[in-house]
């Protein structure tokens, strides 16, 4: 198949075949085994996160039963009429006339509510259709598709490993005559968390970067650029217009992720009263952050989003101009090398608790004393330290006395 | 007063600790009574009350080194209540030591848990069976600060003493016969010094004595303050006067690095701000109001909440109230 130069890799590359599908092997069979037994079940709903190749496994299936793919995605489904007359001649032409058909229903969580009768069409088609039909999904646990669950085979797909997705890219790479290195390809695979699409997306991106490619280049950057443009709206604006709502929305980090570089950033611009009241929303997100926690009730999600975006928008009284260097979050940091040090201070009062007939507890609370008293090295000797609980007695960290 | 000196210990605590009753510091009555019971070789479960640094811990081995001698290490376990998480963890502990019998003359090994009112309720029910199961070849002796955290059930199986603060006099003795031994010169005013600082705790006397000692032989007062300000843990007030002072962002860095340094959780910091509010210099008004927002961080805290967050917006609101003020 001859491609033109710039189309994606992801396309280019798709597998056209079951067997060049690497690592759902579990799954292709169950989908064989429906096609086989077709029409037992009428329809099969491939469900997983992202890039695990569920829209592939559909084109490949019906390249093996060398069968015409009739696909209609989210924003197909808009209405019955244009499901009507897309599906509904389709689905009940016979095979006779006509090549054998697979109806691909690609990304069905993109139905909502508002599609008026976009679901209850496509359990109809599904009942009436003479083909089998193949739903993508990636949640389909939500409630609006209990009926669908109820009439469908429902296979679960799984994030790649990241060996599957390094091996992958090894074997791209040389087909596409990218010079990179094995460190750069397994940081691409291990920061694409299963995602085969992202994976290759990231690989094409890099054969485009002149000179060397070292493994932190890879994924941070565009993850900070998006980041970088949401705190500059956040923090500049104090307008809450639709683009303030959904201001997180392009940015691709973890809820969690998203808080410490707002907690980081918000001395950087706001003052005084705004100040306060800007910590007064992100604490207050914070609470819904717990509340999420304790009561595994997602939907106060919107609230977490809604204070972090709006709530710290709004703690301004007028808009700011300029440009602000902001910084990546500092916290995790000096929270993890303390905790290494945490763990020596621990270790070394542990000895000297049981030396010293006290407790741990005891032995904590007065390790600045005890501190003094390890200066001396036969004290040293005494409670057998080793050489890294030795390094932290005599490296302090820059800030202490 | 005899010191049998630990001529293995550099540790002064471990080196001048008393290893036969007439080495042991004040409690005379004690002393007397616990001497008399271990020398009957029939010792009931003990029980120690009183103030950390007072000799429980040092009672206990005396007793143990009396009854086993040189196999005292093989009979004797040594246990922290405080360092224990649960009443399990006591009780296989227990159970392994006292499934052997006891080696030599003494029918009996001797179990020591220290700090046992960190035990809660439930943990001390279980503790008062334990103690029934292995009458025959243990014997318990606990110690604790306050001994009514300590079940009457639990008391009543044992003999309790009460332990006094060492007098002024002992804690003379003690220094002096450490000097002699070390070769310092201690000025009267540097011995008052020391006495204040540790407020009867002869461990903390000792300890401060050899941190002072390893700058100088000749211990003076100003020596014995520079090393109790070096010993200091960190003052949160700091954070608080940068708050009022409007300069959040050191405020917040000084707490990131007091927390991490001193390893002290959310929950501590609170509580020692919530302490520090009503000494500020602002208006009464705000203080009520401040104290309600550090009741509500704490409240959050105890929830769930990111404790750096939560603390962080506490501070803002002290920046705001500086400003007011």
């Amino acid at each position: 198949m001859n491609f033109p130069e710039n189309t994606p890799w992801v396309e280019k590359h798709r597998a056209n075949n079951f067997s060049s599908i690497k690592g759902q092997d579990e799954s292709i069979n169950e989908l064989r085994n429906f096609l086989e037994n077709f029409p037992k079940k009428k329809a099969i709903v491939l469900h997983g996160p992202p890039g695990v190749g569920k829209t592939t496994m559909a084109y490949a299936a019906a390249r093996e039963l060398n069968a015409e793919i009739l696909e209609l995605n989210a924003s197909d489904l808009r209405n019955k009429d244009k499901i009507n007359s897309i599906v509904g001649p389709a689905s009940s032409q016979s095979p006779l006339f006509k090549k054998y058909k697979i109806i691909l229903v690609d990304e069905v969580d993109g139905i909502s509510i508002v599609d008026r009768g976009g679901l209850p069409k496509l359990l109809e088609i599904i009942d009436k259709s003479a083909f089998p039909v193949v739903v993508t999904a990636n949640d389909i646990w939500n409630k609006k598709f209990s009926a669908l669950r109820k009439k469908a085979r429902l296979v679960a797909l799984k994030p790649l490993d990241y060996k599957v997705v390094l091996t992958i890219l090894k074997a791209l790479a040389i087909e596409e005559s990218v010079e990179v290195s094995v460190e750069v390809l397994t940081s691409i695979a291990i920061k694409a968390k299963g995602d085969l699409r992202a994976a290759i997306n990231d690989l094409q991106i890099i054969s485009k970067i002149e000179g060397e490619i070292k493994p932190e280049d890879i994924g941070e950057r565009n993850k900070e650029e998006s980041i970088f443009s949401a705190l500059q709206h956040v923090f500049k604006n104090s307008n809450l217009d639709s683009k303030m709502f959904g201001i997180y929305d392009e940015v691709n980090m973890p809820i969690d992720e998203l808080f410490l570089w707002v907690e980081e950033n918000i001395p950087l611009e706001y003052k005084g009263v705004e100040l306060a009241r800007a910590y007064n929303a992100l604490s207050k997100a914070d609470v819904f952050r717990g509340r999420i926690y304790r009561q595994q009730y997602w939907r106060f999600m919107v609230y977490e989003y809604f204070l972090l975006g709006a709530g710290i928008a709004s703690a301004k009284n007028s808009n700011r101009t300029g440009w602000t260097n902001y910084k990546k979050p500092t916290r995790i940091l000096k929270i993890w090398l303390q905790n290494q040090r945490a763990v020596k201070k621990k270790s070394i009062c542990q000895k000297y608790a049981k030396h010293c007939h006290i407790s741990l507890k005891r032995s904590m609370k007065e390790f600045m004393m005890i501190k003094i008293l390890l200066k001396n090295l036969k004290i040293r000797q005494e409670l057998r330290l080793d050489e890294e609980e030795i390094a932290y007695l005599d490296k302090p960290l820059s800030s202490e006395k | 007063m005899e010191f049998n000196q630990n001529l293995g210990s550099d540790v002064w605590t471990e080196k001048y600790r008393p290893k036969k009753f007439g080495d042991v510091a004040g409690q005379v009555e004690i002393i007397r009574r616990v001497k008399s019971l271990t020398a009957s070789m029939n010792l009931p479960h003990l029980l120690f009350a009183g103030p950390a640094g007072t000799g429980k811990s040092t009672l206990a081995l005396v007793v143990v080194k009396e009854l086993f001698g040189e196999s005292w290490r093989e009979n004797y376990l040594e246990l922290n209540a405080s360092d224990e998480r649960g009443i399990d963890v006591v009780r296989q502990k227990v159970k392994d030591f006292a499934r052997t019998k006891a080696m030599g003359d003494v029918p009996f090994k001797v179990i020591f848990l220290d700090e046992a009112d960190a035990l809660t309720r439930e943990a001390q029910q279980a503790l008062r069976r334990t103690m029934e199961n292995y009458t025959s070849n243990c014997r318990f002796i606990l110690s604790c600060n306050y001994s009514s955290r300590i079940l009457d059930p639990i008391q009543s199986r044992c003999v309790v003493f009460r332990f006094k603060l060492l007098e002024k006099h002992d804690i003379k003795n003690i220094v002096d016969k450490i000097s002699q031994t070390e070769s310092l010169t201690v000025m009267p005013e540097a011995f008052s010094a020391l006495y204040e600082a540790s407020s009867g705790d002869c461990r903390r006397v000792i300890n401060l004595l050899q941190a002072t000692a390893s700058i100088s032989p000749n211990i003076s007062p100003d020596l014995i303050n520079t090393i109790i300000s070096q010993a200091k843990p960190s003052d949160i007030k700091i954070v608080l006067d940068y708050c009022l002072a409007g300069d959040f962002i050191n405020a917040k860095e000084k707490l990131l690095d007091i927390m991490l340094r001193e390893s002290i959780s959310g929950q501590d910091v609170i509580r020692a701000i919530q302490k520090e509010v009503w000494n500020l210099s602002i208006d009464n008004a705000l203080k009520v109001r401040l104290t309600e927002k550090t009741g509500e961080a704490e409240f959050r805290m105890v929830e769930g909440s990111d404790e750096f967050i939560q603390l962080e917006a506490l501070l803002a609101s002290f920046v705001l109230a500086g400003e007011k003020a």
